[in-house]
């Protein structure tokens, strides 16, 4: 109906369509690689993960072909290993998690009443790491090269010793590249969500889905980086013999059981929340009431997000840890059961209170509450030490595990498909294939994973790739793998409907379930610019409230209801009141989210063919792209030039202080923080832990350098601080002269902490702790050179005239990141050589 | 800043959850330092200074989280906007979570031994 053909608008509005319409148009052809708009990006994450979808279930399935029978040879051990590794990898690293994400990029936007993500060239850049590391990493099955120490790749299983082959590399490398990709989107949904959403829509008001996200992209960003930092240390280790997992060296392979696990459990939660989020959704839309218990909902998802980061100890009940910390994370595994219970509860309220209609959604809802209900019942049981001793590494586990996960992400999953079908495509789905498909898929489901209950009680190991039919385990194998098969035959069902309906489908009414959320007032399917003008909303239930919102917004009789500039705008609002801020300008298809990615691709099969020159030179290549795609940014001629806007609107936010790319950058450190605290715990783990831990009598740094050193950052960001302060009163003078100046003070620390590494006797693949600290000064060394390398580019673009007192957000930006190196320079500094230092040189 | 101290602020959604894991992490990373660097003899049983160091701070933390659940309360009742009596309620309830999770997780201090 939104088009610049319908003939009930007015020449204006039809005039105000077509101008959207070309500034936000998607080229076709070579030049669909350079679009970045939301809608396209989000979709494509959500194609890519169904092909992984099916390519790890294909993996299952060769699983339950193994195993339907005793002493089975259909497959070797060596092969069976690759098979059940790969299977888990690209389940949770190349289908749940990007998949989720794609959802939340698609859908997000639509919600809050923006047009599309903060940071769009991000989106995209995301996807090509997602798309190139995923492709890297699945490509290791085609030469028989595939990881093969399972999906959490303990160490020393994982580590050359006994890994020689590349499998552990592909593993490794892939699925860091493709964390970028996890990474990029959680932040920029955490900015998206706070910062751009319609006039009006407070953070109380804001849809629970949003809430859902915000939560899983805050996890997310917090809890990636232990895995980030694990990866890389376990690939040096492996590459260039730095022990840090190697007990002989002072090593610890316990600390790699750590460090994924600090990431692993809280993924659990990650993948489980948007799938809530969407069970929240639907449940009010389809009992035909608003949900009971907004709040309580609200406090849950906040109690679970933090609380799910202290149980990742319940996966390592068997390491040897003392009792009483076992208490400690057993009873908080059962203290994450209660923010469960109360969503569970709210949601049989919601249908109790209401009057619920049992469409093809809401079918998958109620698979999704007997499934998960059941998965998070033998959860408790696991957080019960003995019991969990006694069922460790058994199928009872892969039983409960695929109970949370497909209960908890796949069930919601394709229901929320079903649910937003039609906004996708302006098509019905099937009803009868629908339900075919749902109960082969959940008989399917249950008659595998029940059963596998059982066979994990009788003491079925996981992993195994045959048994002796003397076990008893025969009859329990083959009714898993009959059900294995049942379920499969219902995904077949299922994506048979969803390609079907897409040429049969009946034509989708405006808003097909009598929904009340804000994505349903967007023509079906939705144009790159979602809405032609942004609506005030003071409600929760935008449709129900106002069925007419649809048309109001389609004739343009809301906010940035223009398009003469030539601008993609969308609102840049206060994150609690949700009162406009800013008209973000938003950045246009680019050709560099794609090269550097390619780039970075590059960087990652260089590292796996150990071609080291080769990769570092792909490096600078990408890091320049980098810094060349960040160069088209505020006042720059591509970007926005013109700060012309409309009389009574905001001011654009590249002409503020405060504009989402500060915001950005404070959570992009939320996650570097993360990384440096992952750090920090290692080496403060190795010291206390590690049998044959050995930190040297003195410590080998020289303390006069690093003080130097830190003492050229301490008074570069003083005088950065000094220059925003200026600016924050509109004065640029000497604002060229000032950024040169702490550039040139970034370069001499960065100068100074390099000869304190050249100069220091490490031998880093002797012992862990020389290893440690080089890693750690690195990391250092590195920021430090960013910070100088940044500024010396804000002086570059003040001669150009893209930042100055009219301009004045991006050395706010920067300002942020020299704040995050004194902190972690000073705090490194004392726990690298002052601790050391005073505690003396022991283990 | 000022604005962020006061109980009304979206930010104490959090922070209730914040110090309830900046505890955990002491405890925890306490206990394990503790064990390795001075382990108690095997027979005091429970009658350790780690146990009642993490006693201590468990009691204190659960203290303090109760009694900002109280003030959240407070707050709430005196807040004018309704979006400032929201978040207060919320806080609330989530400083109150935090207090039992405290609790919860600390108690089993009574009848563990620190370091087996």
């Amino acid at each position: 109906m939104s088009d610049d053909k319908d003939a009930t608008l007015t020449p204006d509005i039809r005039h105000l369509h077509r101008g959207m319409a070309e500034v936000w148009a998607n080229p076709r052809g070579l030049g669909a690689l350079t679009v970045v708009n939301h809608t396209s990006v989000g979709l494509r994450f959500m194609v890519t993960g169904a092909v992984f979808f099916l390519i790890g279930g294909l993996l299952a399935m060769l699983i339950r072909t193994q195993l339907a029978f005793p002493d089975n040879d259909f497959m070797s051990n060596e092969i069976y290993n690759q098979v059940f590794t790969m299977h888990g990898t690209v389940m949770m690293f190349l289908f749940a998690i990007p998949i989720l994400e794609g959802v939340a990029i698609y859908m997000i936007p639509k919600m809050i009443g923006a047009r599309d993500l903060v940071c769009p060239r991000l989106s995209a850049f995301g996807y090509f790491c997602y798309l190139f590391g995923g492709i890297i990493l699945v490509s290791s099955l085609l030469f028989e090269m595939a990881p093969s120490s399972g999906w959490f790749m303990y160490t020393p299983l994982s580590s050359g010793d006994y890994s020689p082959g590349r499998g552990s590399d592909f593993w490794l490398l892939g699925i860091t590249f493709v964390e970028i990709s996890a990474l990029s989107a959680g932040v920029e949904l955490v900015v998206s969500i706070l910062r751009t959403r319609t006039e009006g829509m407070a953070l109380h008001k804001m849809p629970l889905f949003a809430w859902y996200i915000l939560a899983m992209a805050l996890m997310i960003v917090v809890g990636f980086p232990p895995l980030i930092l694990g990866s890389i240390l376990l690939e040096l280790e492996r590459a260039t013999g730095m022990p840090f997992f190697e007990v002989a060296g002072g090593g610890d392979p316990v600390l790699w059981a750590h460090l994924f696990w600090l990431f692993g459990h809280p993924e659990v939660y990650i993948i489980f929340l948007p799938g809530a989020g969407i069970v929240s959704t639907l449940i009010p839309v389809f009992a035909r009431r608003p949900i009971v218990g907004y709040g309580w909902v609200v406090a849950a998802i906040v109690i679970m997000g933090f609380v799910s980061f202290g149980l990742w100890v319940h996966h390592m009940f068997t390491l040897g840890i003392p009792q009483l910390a076992l208490a400690f994370f057993s009873a908080s595994s059962m203290l994450v059961a209660i923010p469960t219970g109360i969503q569970i509860f709210v949601w049989l309220s919601t249908l109790w209170l209401g009057r619920p209609v049992m469409a093809l959604p809401m079918l998958w809802v109620a698979g999704f509450l007997v499934i998960f209900v059941l998965g998070g019942l033998t959860g408790v049981m696991l957080a019960l030490v003995p019991f969990n001793w006694q069922v460790h590494d058994t199928h009872f586990v892969v039983a409960h595990m695929h109970y949370v996960l497909v209960g908890g992400m796949l069930f919601p999953l394709i229901a929320g498909l079903y649910y937003w079908l039609p906004l996708i495509s302006g098509r019905m789905p099937s009803e009868r294939l629908g339900r075919w498909s749902f109960w082969l898929i959940f008989l399917g489901f249950n008659t595998t994973f029940l059963v596998m209950h059982w066979t994990g009680l009788l003491g079925m190991r996981r992993r195994v790739f045959t048994y002796d039919s003397a076990m008893g385990w025969d009859l329990y194998n083959l009714i898993s793998s009959v059900g294995g098969f049942m379920m499969s035959a219902g995904v077949a069902l299922l994506i048979l409907d969803v390609a079907l309906h897409f040429r049969f489908g009946r034509k989708a009414p405006q808003n097909p379930w009598n929904a009340d959320g804000l994505e349903w007032a967007m023509p079906k399917p939705p144009t790159p610019y979602n809405f032609v003008s942004l609506p005030r909303l003071e409600t929760r239930h935008p449709l129900w409230d106002d069925p007419a919102l649809p048309r109001t917004i389609d004739e343009g009789r809301h906010g940035l209801n223009t398009i003469d500039h030539g601008r993609r705008e969308t609102w840049g609002s206060d994150a609690l009141t949700g009162k406009p801020r800013e008209v973000v300008h938003l950045p246009t298809n680019s050709w560099w989210p794609f090269f550097a990615a390619l780039a970075l691709a590059v960087v990652c099969l260089c590292l796996l063919a150990r071609l080291y020159p080769l990769a570092g030179v792909a490096t600078l290549v990408a890091a320049v792209l980098l810094l060349r795609w960040s160069w088209e940014n505020g006042a720059h001629p591509r970007a926005a030039p013109d700060p012309t806007v409309a009389p009574g609107q905001p001011p654009l936010h590249s002409r503020t202080l405060n504009g989402p790319g500060v915001w950005a950058m404070s959570v992009s450190h939320l996650a570097n923080g993360s990384l440096y605290l992952s750090l920090l715990f290692g080496w403060f783990y190795l010291w206390t832990v590690a049998p044959e831990w050995r930190m040297p009598e003195t410590s080998p740094l020289s303390l006069p350098l690093l003080a130097a050193a830190g003492i050229a950052l301490t008074l570069g960001t003083a005088w950065l601080a000094g220059l925003v302060r200026r600016l924050d009163r509109r004065n640029d003078t000497g604002l060229a002269g000032g950024l040169y100046l702490v550039a040139g003070l970034g370069g001499l620390q960065s100068a100074l902490l390099g000869l304190a590494i050249w100069q220091a006797p490490l031998a880093p693949t002797e012992t862990a702790h020389d290893a440690t600290l080089l890693v750690a000064l690195v990391y250092v060394l590195i920021h430090a050179l960013l910070g100088g390398l940044l500024c010396l580019l804000q002086g570059l673009r003040v001669g150009y005239g893209y930042v100055g007192a009219e301009a004045p957000m991006e050395p706010v930006v920067v300002l942020r990141l020299w704040y995050y190196n004194l902190v972690v320079y000073w705090t490194l500094l004392v726990s690298v050589w002052l601790l050391p230092t005073l505690l003396g040189g022991t283990s | 800043m000022k604005r962020l101290l006061r109980l009304t602020h979206p930010i104490h959604v959090v922070s209730g959850l914040v110090i309830w894991g900046l505890w955990f992490v002491a405890i925890y990373a306490g206990l394990s330092v503790a064990c390795s660097v001075a382990p108690p003899e095997s027979e005091r049983d429970m009658l350790t200074g780690i146990n009642v160091g993490v006693g201590l701070a468990t009691l204190a933390t659960t203290a303090l989280l109760l009694w900002l659940s109280w003030a959240s309360v407070a707050a709430g009742r005196k807040a004018t906007l309704r979006r400032e009596c929201y978040f207060a309620y919320l806080s609330a309830g989530v400083f109150l979570f935090s207090a039992g999770g405290t609790l919860f997780v600390g108690y089993p201090i009574v009848f563990l031994p620190p370091c087996l």
